[in-house]
Formats: C-alpha cells, sequence, structure tokens
C-alpha cells in the first residue's frame, strides 16, 4: 500500500540543490521509500538530490509525493516535512 | 637553468605591498587519464568507485570542518552529489557495458550535468558536479589535486595560474603569488588584491625559479626578484592632494542598491556606470515597468549626488537573462549582446527606458542613459533617437567596439556624451580573449596601442563638444586616470573602493602636469615604459 499526497513548490527558486538536500537527508536518515513527481508517471526517486533537481519544479508547481507505507498517519508526516522543505 | 641573485623578473604586479619569502613551486596536474574501457570486470571497478567516491567525501568533511558555519553546509550539500545513489546507478550500468570507473562516473556526470544544463539555477551546481568528478577520477588515477601547503612559514607560491579550488586551499603561510600566466582580471589576481596577499602575474620567467629560493614579490615594480630583500621593493606613489576638486569629477560606478550606498558615502561625484543587467539576471520572468521602476527609483534614491550615467541592459548568450531567450553561441563576446538585442527584444529596451524616465521623475535625479556594443554611427543614432523620445535624458553611447572608436568623430551632432569601457576595447582592439589566462599582458592598461586609441577619442571629444569619459577597470588605478586626464578625458568613473584614492591623485597635480605627463606617456612604444613614463613623471610632481 502507499500513502500520496501532493505539495506544493513555494520556494521562490523552485526546487534548487538546497531542499533538494534536505529532502534526501530525511529520506535517507529515516530510510523510508519515497517517490516524487509531477504526476504518477514520472516519479523519480526521493533519495536523489539530482533527480529532484532534474525534474526542473518551478514555483508554484505541485507535486504528487509517494510513500510506500501501511501507516497513513506516518505517510502524511512524511509528506508533510517534505512541504516544510519547499517553503525555502 | 638556476637564476642569479639579483635577476629581476618582469610581470604585471596586483596589489601595492611587497613580501620577501621562499618560493613553494605548484606543479600543474598530470592530466586525467583519457576514459577507457577495461577488463576488470564492473565488480571490481564498482568496488574501486565506491573506495573513491567515500575517499573525496572524507576530504570534503575536512574541508568542511577547517570551513565551519555557512561553508560547512556546503561541503555537506557538495557531499549529497557526490554519493548520491541515482548518480552511482548511471555509473553502474556504464560499468556493466566495460568502462573503467573513472570513465563511467565522469560519463554519469556528463549525464546529469546535461539534464540540468541551460537553467541559471544550476550553473554553480553543474560546476561543483564537474570539479567533484574530476576529484573522483583523480583519486582513482592516484593524481594528486590537493596542494598540501603547511600552515606556517613565509611561502611564496609559485604556479601556471590557480583555479578556485586551489585558492580555496591556501595556508596563511602564503606570503605571496607568482603566476606564469594568467592576467590582472583573472581569478588569482581578484583574490589576491582581495586577501590582501602580494602578486605577480603573467611572469613567464618565473617557471625557471626553484622550491626553496628566496625572492621579493614587487607588485608596484611589476617584478620578482631573486634574492632580493625588502629595501630593493619599489614604493608605490603617495598621492597628496594639493586642490581642493580632481582636475575631472571622479564618478562611482554601480550595480546595486548596496553599491549605490556605498558609493554615496566617499566622495563620489555621482555615478559614472550603472549596470543594470545585475536586475534582470535571476529574473524569470520579465518584471514590469512598475516593479522596475521601484527598483530603479530605490537605487536613484540612494545614489551619489551629481549626474546618474545609467547602462542599458549588457547582457549576451555567456550572461544570459532567463527571460531573453538567447540560445547557444560560438562566441558570445562576439555575438548578439548589449545594443544588438534590440533587433529581438526592442519592447524590452523600450521597458527598461520607459521605468528609467519614471525612476527619473520620481527622483528628480540628472539621469543619463547610454547603449553597450555600439559599432556604428547608425547604430548610435538609432538608440539616441529612441531614448530621447522616451525621456530628459544626455543620450550617449559605450566605446567598446574599435570601429566605434575610429567614427568618434562623426557622433557630433548624434550623442550628447560617450564613454568608453576600457576592459572591453582591450579585448577587441587586441583581438584577446579576457578569459584567456595566457593573453593577460595585452590586457594591460599600459599598451601603447591602447593608450593611444584613448587619446584620438579624447580629441574627438574636444574637437565636437562631446564629454568622454572612462569607466573600465583602468579608472581605478589612482596613476592611471591622471594620464587619461591629461589624455583630455573628461571624467572617470571607479569602483566605490577606489573613488577616494583615485580622487585624492586627481587633486595631486594640475591639468598642465597631467597633460604633460599624458605627452611622455604617449611617446612610450612598450607597456612597461609607458608605466615607467608616468611613475617617473609623477615623481618629479
Amino acid at each position: 500500500m502507499a500513502y500520496q499526497a501532493e505539495v506544493v513548490v513555494l520556494d521562490p527558486i523552485g526546487l534548487h540543490a538546497r531542499p533538494a538536500g534536505q529532502i534526501v537527508k530525511f529520506v535517507k536518515e529515516g530510510a523510508h521509500d519515497v517517490k516524487i513527481g509531477p504526476n504518477a508517471d514520472e516519479l523519480v526517486a526521493g533519495n536523489s538530490a539530482l533527480r529532484l533537481m532534474a525534474m526542473r519544479a518551478t514555483t508554484g508547481s505541485t507535486l504528487l509525493v509517494v510513500v510506500e507505507t501501511d501507516d497513513d498517519s506516518l505517510g502524511k508526516s512524511i509528506v508533510d516535512q517534505i512541504q516544510e522543505f519547499l517553503k525555502g | 637553468m638556476a637564476l642569479s641573485s639579483g635577476a629581476a623578473l618582469k610581470g604585471l604586479g596586483v596589489g601595492l605591498n611587497s613580501s620577501v619569502g621562499q618560493v613553494w613551486k605548484v606543479k600543474p596536474h598530470a592530466a586525467l587519464p583519457a576514459r577507457a574501457k577495461t577488463a576488470n570486470g564492473a565488480e571490481v571497478e564498482a568496488q574501486s568507485l565506491k573506495a573513491s567516491i567515500s575517499a573525496v567525501a572524507r576530504d570534503l568533511d575536512q574541508l568542511g570542518e577547517k570551513a565551519g558555519g555557512t561553508s560547512a553546509e556546503i561541503f555537506e550539500a557538495l557531499k549529497f552529489l557526490l554519493e548520491d545513489d541515482e548518480l552511482f546507478e548511471v555509473a553502474s550500468a556504464h560499468m556493466d557495458d566495460g568502462w573503467s570507473a573513472a570513465a563511467a562516473y565522469g560519463m554519469a556526470v556528463d549525464e546529469f550535468g546535461e539534464l540540468l544544463g541551460g537553467d541559471p539555477t544550476f550553473v554553480e551546481r553543474v560546476a561543483d558536479l564537474q570539479d567533484l568528478s574530476k576529484r573522483v577520477q583523480a583519486h582513482l588515477a592516484g593524481i594528486e589535486l590537493s596542494l598540501n601547503l603547511p600552515e606556517s612559514g613565509n611561502l611564496v607560491l609559485v604556479g601556471e595560474d590557480f583555479s578556485p579550488a586551489d585558492t580555496a586551499q591556501f595556508t596563511p603561510a602564503v606570503i605571496g603569488v607568482v603566476t606564469t600566466k594568467g592576467g590582472p582580471t583573472s581569478h588569482t589576481s581578484i583574490i589576491c588584491r582581495s586577501r590582501g596577499i602580494p602578486a605577480v602575474v603573467s611572469c613567464g620567467d618565473a617557471a625557471q625559479l626553484e622550491t626553496g629560493d628566496s625572492v621579493l614579490v614587487d607588485p608596484v615594480g611589476d617584478r620578482v626578484v631573486v634574492g632580493g630583500d625588502a629595501s630593493l621593493a619599489t614604493q608605490s606613489i603617495t598621492f597628496v592632494a594639493i586642490n581642493d576638486e580632481p582636475i575631472i569629477p571622479v564618478r562611482s560606478n554601480i550595480g546595486t542598491k548596496a553599491d549605490a550606498e556605498a558609493a554615496a558615502k566617499t566622495g563620489a561625484d555621482g555615478v559614472g556606470l550603472f549596470r543594470t543587467e545585475l536586475l534582470y539576471l535571476s529574473e524569470k520572468t520579465q518584471p514590469s515597468v512598475e516593479q522596475q521602476t521601484a527598483a530603479y527609483s530605490e537605487i536613484l534614491a540612494a545614489a551619489p549626488s551629481g549626474p546618474i550615467v545609467v547602462r542599458t541592459i549588457d547582457a549576451g548568450s555567456d550572461k544570459p537573462v532567463p527571460f531573453l531567450d538567447m540560445g547557444h553561441e560560438e562566441n558570445p563576446s562576439l555575438g548578439v549582446r548589449g545594443y544588438r538585442l534590440i533587433v529581438e527584444h526592442r519592447a524590452f529596451i523600450e521597458d527598461q527606458l520607459k521605468s528609467l524616465e519614471a525612476a527619473r521623475q520620481a527622483t528628480g535625479r540628472e539621469v543619463w542613459v547610454m547603449a553597450p556594443m555600439i559599432a556604428t554611427v547608425q547604430e548610435a543614432a538609432d538608440f539616441c533617437n529612441l531614448a530621447r523620445s522616451i525621456g530628459s535624458f544626455k543620450v550617449g553611447i559605450m566605446i567598446e567596439t574599435p570601429s566605434i572608436a575610429v567614427l568618434a568623430n562623426d557622433l557630433a551632432g548624434v550623442v550628447d556624451f560617450v564613454s568608453i569601457g576600457t576592459n572591453d576595447l582591450s579585448q577587441y582592439l587586441f583581438a584577446a580573449d579576457r578569459m584567456n589566462p595566457a593573453l593577460g599582458t595585452l590586457l594591460t592598461p599600459w599598451q601603447p596601442g591602447l593608450i593611444r586609441t584613448l587619446a584620438r577619442i579624447a580629441d574627438a571629444g574636444n574637437a565636437t563638444g562631446i564629454s568622454v569619459g572612462v569607466c573600465g577597470e583602468s579608472a581605478s588605478d589612482p596613476t592611471f586616470a591622471v594620464v587619461l586626464a591629461g589624455l583630455g578625458i573628461t571624467s572617470v568613473s571607479a569602483s566605490p573602493s577606489q573613488v577616494d584614492v583615485v580622487k585624492t591623485a586627481l587633486s595631486s597635480v594640475d591639468l598642465a602636469k597631467a597633460k604633460e605627463i599624458a605627452n611622455s606617456v604617449l611617446a612610450a612604444t612598450s607597456p612597461e615604459a609607458a608605466k615607467a613614463a608616468a611613475l617617473d613623471g609623477l615623481a618629479s610632481a
């Protein structure tokens, strides 16, 4: 089962190196299985800062976050944290 | 061949202080091996790659610890790029195809560089990534990239030229720097100037120095003296103002509000060059006239009293503005840049002028506008007509191309003023790329070819009543500023940190003396002789 929800890139520079690094650090430290992308067909691994940056997500764009977990409350907390990193 | 004690090696000085120390020679790094396939097998290569990535990561940890604070965060971010899982995956696929670890990692980084390329947000990250790739490949090949400098001692580093990665490793033991290549605007020169390290660049004969030789680094004398001591150092000229006002106005160069505020704290008589492109380089979409007007009004209000000379956008494919689609050019410095953008982007340049007129009215400041990269009288006339139809400006052009320098007399009745950008004028006059470290000696302002060109433009200005300013790097050199005044240049514009020094220099002589000095400089046939003539003239002032 997977938990999924949308986040919005609020950082004025878009999804640049710093938020990408923060997301990767968070995903790796928690050993979470997270995928992120503009839609369900174009998801990239949340543990690769380079893949995240290469999406070139600009300010104001919406991203889909998919967390492999049965625990919806854990899933929600992970998505909330990722949204936090994207506030710039 | 050993150099005899007392030998003087000529170069270009950076800074006003001298130092004496022992030569520490830095050999150029061995070239990285070419990308090749290997019979070792993917597994062996993957192990080597992992080990080298870990080793480079440890280096980054150490650099981060040493740097501390926000720099430590930068090194941590670099580590994320270096150890990126997907990067390793892509490299693994290449190793499965038989490529060596170094080749595979290099190829993977190139691929991600491509994915991130063309986006100004990521330009620096791609450069970081390539630097990391080099470090990993060097580690795999057993090549030492670190300078391993001691923390204490009196070292004079001698090398071809130093990259940002090299200068980041300079320790307090580095009290002098000598490079065989690189000019006065090279990275090495900029770093040494900002850290106050005496340096001599473009000193080809320094290649003959050996580690341990004692040398005097004498930037004011443009030389390195083998076995020399501090008593031999050429003294910099101390200018003492004898008049209340400089013989020609000294303005300031600015690009941001912070610059305008810094300039206002100096004795600057207005602004001689306001570089506007800095306001646009980070914008993804074109700012509205209202937004531009607000930004300009703030800067105009903060600028030192006096006229403010604004240069319209000076961007090109090497300095791209995200919202103007500029594409790729083989030779950006010879491409569609500056005023040439008007063909594709007339509306943008018109908006810029409208915003400046609105800001002029809002602040009540005296605004002059000028266009960069003008090559013909027709272009000058087009710009002047456009600017006058939009606002109450004094209108002029930059002189950077040799063609318009030759035509300066024909600008009578067309422009109100011209401003000479000596950096670009030198680059185009000498056909010498400003970024090429091997060509530094051609780009010193003391080159007779440049000085005589400046004299002709000044004469044209005097004959036609057009005022002629100089806003290039050369006007920030107090000695050269005196020569400019003597040649008939009617104002100079220097960086805020140099305004007061230049002003003092121009208050230390009268116009007749400056003319006498300029005439002896004009007679010189080499840059060394030209500079010596100016220094001699000032010494006898």
